[in-house]
């Protein structure tokens, strides 16, 4: 039973881990076919976002780095 | 029967009484013919009544003691009961404290067998397989999960980046 439920927890992670790697592998194409993609014009800033966007995705992307490396330290603490 | 010679105030007498009762029946025409004796003159018939009279007020004397006697050994007869009940008490209490002795001590035996149990599981614990790979705990695997779930929705911000 309880080797039952550390399988369990071992595919919970596991299934974890598998979904970043493939959504910073989605970040990571977006960004790479964005920078191959031509200026529309002289001026125009590459990025088409708002600056209230741009900061409030910068901030998500600080927080969960953030979160990542408090669990990973959990992590090796034990 | 038993044939006994007796003699009071120097007049022999041939009694008989009950076999074995010789001495007492002796004995007892002594203490008559002493107090004959001690009286002096006097007939023999007078002789025997005052001895009769003596032996017969010291009978009343000792019977009177007696009675006075009585209350003084009621109140005994009751001190001794109850000391006697006091002393049952004492021992059943007695009994009671070494019951309750003994079963605070099997409680105190068990709880030392059972912490050293768990000292015993818990230096298993810690002397345990120190080469395994630390696992993700469920609290890990959840945390993990909420970071992918914030992940995905980041990257699929940034797909919609035109």
């Amino acid at each position: 039973m309880r080797c039952y439920a550390l399988v369990m927890e071992l595919d919970e992670a596991s299934l974890a881990i598998g979904r970043i790697e493939r959504a910073l592998s989605r970040m990571e194409k977006a960004l790479t076919d964005r920078a191959a993609r031509p200026a529309l014009a002289p001026g125009v800033s590459a990025t088409a976002l708002p600056a209230a966007d741009q900061s409030a995705l910068k901030a998500e992307v600080a927080a969960v780095i953030g979160e990542l490396d408090r669990l990973i330290a959990e992590a090796e603490r034990g | 029967m038993a044939d006994v010679k007796l003699t009071i105030a120097g007049r022999p007498y041939d009694v008989h009484c009950a076999d074995g009762q010789e001495a007492q029946l002796i004995h007892l025409a002594s203490l008559v013919d002493a107090k004959a004796r001690g009286i002096q003159g006097g007939t023999e018939v007078r002789q025997l009544l005052f001895a009769a009279l003596m032996l017969a007020d010291e009978t009343q004397e000792a019977q009177t003691k007696a009675g006075s006697a009585e209350p003084q050994l009621d109140s005994l007869r009751a001190a001794i009961a109850l000391a006697e009940s006091r002393e049952a008490a004492a021992r059943d209490e007695l009994r009671a404290a070494v019951s309750r002795e003994s079963a605070a001590l099997d409680q105190v035996k068990q709880a030392a067998a059972r912490e050293a149990a768990l000292t015993a599981e818990i230096e298993k614990l810690r002397q345990g397989p120190p080469a395994a790979p630390r696992r993700a705990g469920p609290d890990h695997g959840r945390a993990l999960g909420q970071i992918a779930d914030r992940i995905e929705e980041l990257a699929a911000k940034v797909e919609q980046i035109p």
